[in-house]
């Protein structure tokens, strides 16, 4: 029980935890030693600054996205939620400055708490439609979700281009925010998103681990009919983790706009939706619901940002190109890890058959391909990716092959 | 003759559990042949090793003489074995005939595929198991009875000659089980062999010709089914004699707490129209009532009505203590003291990720609330007295509720509804895949719990287990209240005729 991350497992980090914090040390001890900077060790302050502010972010949306499935749903919309937030809180600071205002640099005391105050709201109004659409209507919560996924964004773009032309007469598809008020949140960035971050995942695990509401959390997850058969009234636990999921996102996007000193829905926080699933899932939650925990949800997080920002030190790569593939990779992995850690299932083939015969010309392609555009980045390979790229490849496919070889051998 | 099929020392062991040691017996060619054993006997693993679930195995099984091992289903299904599993194996959304054929479709000269001549050839394998369906109806409409028959057309399809079954009539009415019986009957005369798994005695000595007793994975005995009795079968399969039941002395019966007037539950869309209609009883304080009725005669939809767990659109009165109630949530007969321990304790009782405490304590977790927080000594002490009460059995409150015997996790369920103290308790079949020996002590239990007061009513699927426990017993055929009778007077015979009257 207690590595399956259910409340009432007491302190003790169980095993995934546990692994998350080893890998997270390995990751940090390996790349300021391969780091021909050594830049971890030597001029940490800096580092430590963009992973702390990129895990803060991350993890606000990470904690709402576990909340929902640890109680068995899915909240695919979190990316345009932070941009509908953002954009309402831009929207009502627009509509409390100073009439020909356009750099929002005249909004008071009032209009700033109206505004982030509105924000916050927009996220519980979403989480309560998701909740509507999920149990009166009966959607599907992937569906619904995904309604608001392609939704929210477009509708805040919409919103923007209303409220602009009204406002002042001609529309915009963004608004620049430089209240000063955001701007002092953003020159303390770091230290007010960790902050908040953290509270915030106390705040949670209390929930999850102490509470009723929590323990009915899981209960819906694990099992929803029992749930409800035990008398739970399931909506309930259900809107609060909706709106939990959207809340979280809306923080998040007041968060981020202040961040870029401008509210433009058209882009910010596009695909945040899919890493913050991502970082759960890495951080132990099952996607099948009743499983999961606040303190792996925070590793989850931190270990996808330390591998995004030990990549490009190593290889001298612009972070945001690689993201993708690192987070598919380490979701991929860590699943995988966790699985083949049941018993039972430790007996699988990994390759057998024509399928696997061809899986492995397809991973060892892949390999050799990385290794050659990672290698271009790395001054000793610079002038001999080709080389490089082979060599991976091909080390590759005779290592998958002996793999399959031995499979065969074991069975017969 | 030389056996079809011969198990020699065969044994398999689990982490931590022998599932199966040095089990050896043979099969003849053409003879239907009856495992039985409680749950965890070894049954189940035994047919997984035959017919290629189970890979890795100790001892050797010897296929028409030849050693065979096989490595998946599919080698076992080209050495003739099929399993009709207990868990039908249908693809709901396919056509009969898709699914008889699946994964070996016929196919015209095009490489296209050859719906027509698979239909004809399903209709007429169909046909041939007194199965009047049409091969294009789509799998998951037909009734159970039809998709089981559906599966022994694939299984023949297959040309297998040695057919598993899994507690085949477990889920059939009386016609449909008679129907499978002739089947069966008709295939032994073809020389099919057939293996049964069975808990029902009477079924067993119907059809089988020789008995295989299991016992904690070892063999006890086979038998010729002309040499014994099942008593004396039932006697092997848990290694003593059952003897008499211990329910002896009177209950003191207490006030009248329910009463139920013209209960009627519509059924839109459904040729009958309703689910149940006009029943009416009363339900006293001390008082175990007992209702019996074939599966889909409406027993669970009478407790779940009973319990806020329907859509409430029936009509007629409700009352609990003279006072009407409808309850729209199970949540709102939670606090009229009403409890429910659902049929199937894996898909509607049990919480499997969380530990035993937390699934005890679910219902009644606000009164381990201090401050806000649950205080996790308060919830071990909160869970203690119903665990106590309930006698389940664990290694500690915070173990995992999946490694529980059944017969225990069904205590936690019924401990998680003593800790809300309710007046009424609604038990639908709980003893369902529970052994031997868990059962008479969650009959006793059952029977402590009635003498302190508590008003229970009890479904179950095994007429023994009402006669055993209850005082009165209703019978229910097709949602009608077709007869009640008193202990005294009630016996299988007449539950049995009185349910599958009308």
């Amino acid at each position: 029980m207690p590595n399956h991350g259910s409340p009432g497992g007491g302190w003790a980090l169980p095993r995934h935890e546990l692994t998350l914090v080893a890998a997270i040390v390995a990751v940090f001890v390996i790349t300021g030693w391969l780091d021909p900077n050594h830049t971890y060790f030597a001029n940490w302050a800096e580092s430590r600054d963009i992973i702390l502010r990129n895990t803060a972010i991350l993890g606000i949306i990470a904690l709402g996205a576990a909340v929902v499935i640890i109680a068995g749903g899915i909240d695919l919309s979190a990316g345009s939620m932070v941009a509908f937030s953002a954009t309402t809180c831009g929207l009502l600071l627009a509509v409390f400055s100073a009439p020909d205002d356009r750099r929002l640099v005249t909004v008071g005391p009032l209009g700033i708490g109206v505004a982030i105050g509105g924000s916050l709201l927009s996220g519980l109004l979403v989480g309560t439609l998701h909740t509507w659409l999920i149990t009166a209507i009966r959607l599907p919560p992937f569906v619904a979700t995904l309604a608001t996924l392609v939704g929210l964004r477009s509708f805040a773009r919409a919103m923007c281009l209303f409220v602009t032309k009204e406002r002042w007469g001609s529309e915009s598809q963004q608004i620049n925010v430089n209240t000063p008020f955001f701007a002092w949140l953003k020159e303390h960035n770091v230290v007010i998103m960790t902050a908040t971050f953290l509270v915030l995942a106390v705040l949670t695990w209390l929930i999850l681990s102490r509470t009723v509401l929590g323990r009915h959390l899981y209960a819906i997850g694990g099992n929803e009919q029992a749930a409800r058969l035990s008398g739970i009234r399931t909506e309930n636990a259900k809107w609060f983790a909706y709106c939990f999921g959207s809340l979280t996102a809306a923080l998040a996007g007041v968060f981020l706009m202040a961040d870029s000193s401008v509210a433009q829905p058209g882009n910010l926080a596009r695909g945040y939706e899919l890493n913050a699933i991502a970082a759960a899932v890495v951080g132990g939650c099952s996607l099948q619901g009743g499983v999961g925990t606040v303190p792996g949800t925070v590793l989850g997080a931190l270990f996808l940002r330390l591998v995004i920002d030990s990549v490009s030190k190593l290889i001298k790569a612009s972070a945001d190109v690689y993201e993708g593939m690192i987070v598919g990779i380490i979701v991929a992995l860590a699943v995988t890890l966790t699985q083949f850690g049941h018993p039972g299932q430790s007996g699988r083939r990994l390759f057998s058959g024509s399928r696997g015969l061809a899986a492995i010309p397809t991973i060892a392609t892949l390999a050799g391909l990385l290794a050659m555009m990672g290698g271009a980045n790395v001054a000793a390979f610079a002038d001999r990716t080709g080389l490089l790229g082979a060599a991976v490849g091909g080390i590759t496919l005779v290592l998958l092959a002996t793999v399959r070889w031995l499979e065969g051998r074991r069975v017969s | 003759m030389n056996p079809i099929i011969a198990f020699r020392g065969v044994g398999k062991r689990f982490p931590g559990v022998v599932a199966l040691a040095d089990v050896s017996f043979d099969l003849m060619p053409g003879e239907c042949h009856a495992i039985c054993g409680e749950n965890g006997a070894g049954k189940s693993t035994l047919m997984k090793i035959l017919s290629g679930v189970i890979t890795s195995y100790d001892g050797e099984v010897l296929v028409r003489g030849r050693p065979a091992r096989f490595r998946d289903t599919r080698d076992a299904e080209q050495a003739g074995i099929a399993i009709i599993h207990q868990e039908l194996n249908l693809v709901e959304q396919l056509s009969a005939a898709a699914n008889i054929f699946l994964g070996r479709e016929k196919r015209t000269p095009l490489g296209l595929i050859d719906d027509a001549a698979m239909e004809r050839e399903a209709a007429d394998l169909l046909a041939g198991l007194e199965c009047p369906i049409s091969p294009r109806i789509s799998a998951g409409s037909l009734r159970v009875g039809d998709q089981q028959l559906l599966e022994i057309a694939k299984a023949l399809s297959l040309s297998s000659d040695i057919l598993i079954m899994d507690e085949p009539t477990s889920a059939l009415t009386e016609a449909e089980a008679a129907r499978l019986e002739r089947v069966i009957a008709m295939l032994r005369m073809k020389g099919v062999t057939i293996l049964c798994i069975s808990h029902k005695m009477d079924e067993v000595f119907r059809l089988a010709d020789r008995i295989t007793v299991l016992r904690d994975g070892r063999l006890v005995k086979t038998v010729d089914r002309r040499a014994t009795t099942p008593r004396e079968i039932a006697g092997w399969m848990v290694g003593r004699d059952l003897g008499g039941h211990p329910f002896h002395g009177p209950r003191i019966r207490g006030p009248k707490l329910l009463e139920v007037r013209r209960l009627t539950l519509p059924w839109p869309g459904h040729p009958r129209g309703y689910r149940l209609q006009d029943v009416s009883f009363d339900l006293h304080a001390g008082e175990i009532l007992g209702v019996a009725g074939l599966m889909g005669a409406g027993r669970t939809d009478l407790l779940e009505t009973l319990f806020g767990a329907t859509e409430p659109s029936w009509t007629g009165e409700i009352m609990i203590d003279g006072e009407a109630v409808r309850f729209r949530h199970p949540q709102e007969a939670c606090a009229a003291g009403v409890a429910m321990v659902t049929e199937d304790r894996k898909r509607l009782g049990l919480f499997p990720d969380l530990d035993v405490a937390a699934n005890v304590s679910i219902c009644g977790l606000d009164q381990a609330v201090r401050g806000g927080i649950v205080s996790r000594s308060g919830e071990e002490a909160l869970v203690a007295e119903p665990m106590r009460a309930a006698g389940v059995k664990t290694p500690g409150p915070h173990a995992a509720v999946t490694g529980l015997s059944g017969g225990n996790q069904q205590k936690c369920i019924i401990a998680r509804w003593l800790l809300l103290k309710p007046r009424m308790l609604l038990l639908d079949d709980p003893t369902r895949g529970i052994d031997v020996g868990a059962k008479a002590e969650l009959y006793q239990i059952i029977d402590r719990l009635c003498r302190d007061g508590l008003a229970v009513i009890l479904t179950s699927s095994e007429l023994p287990e009402l006669l055993t426990l209850a005082d009165r017993i209703l019978v229910l055929a097709e949602g009608r209240i077709t007869a009640e009778f008193s202990r005294a007077e009630a016996t299988e015979q007449k539950l049995m005729e009185a349910a599958t009257a009308g």
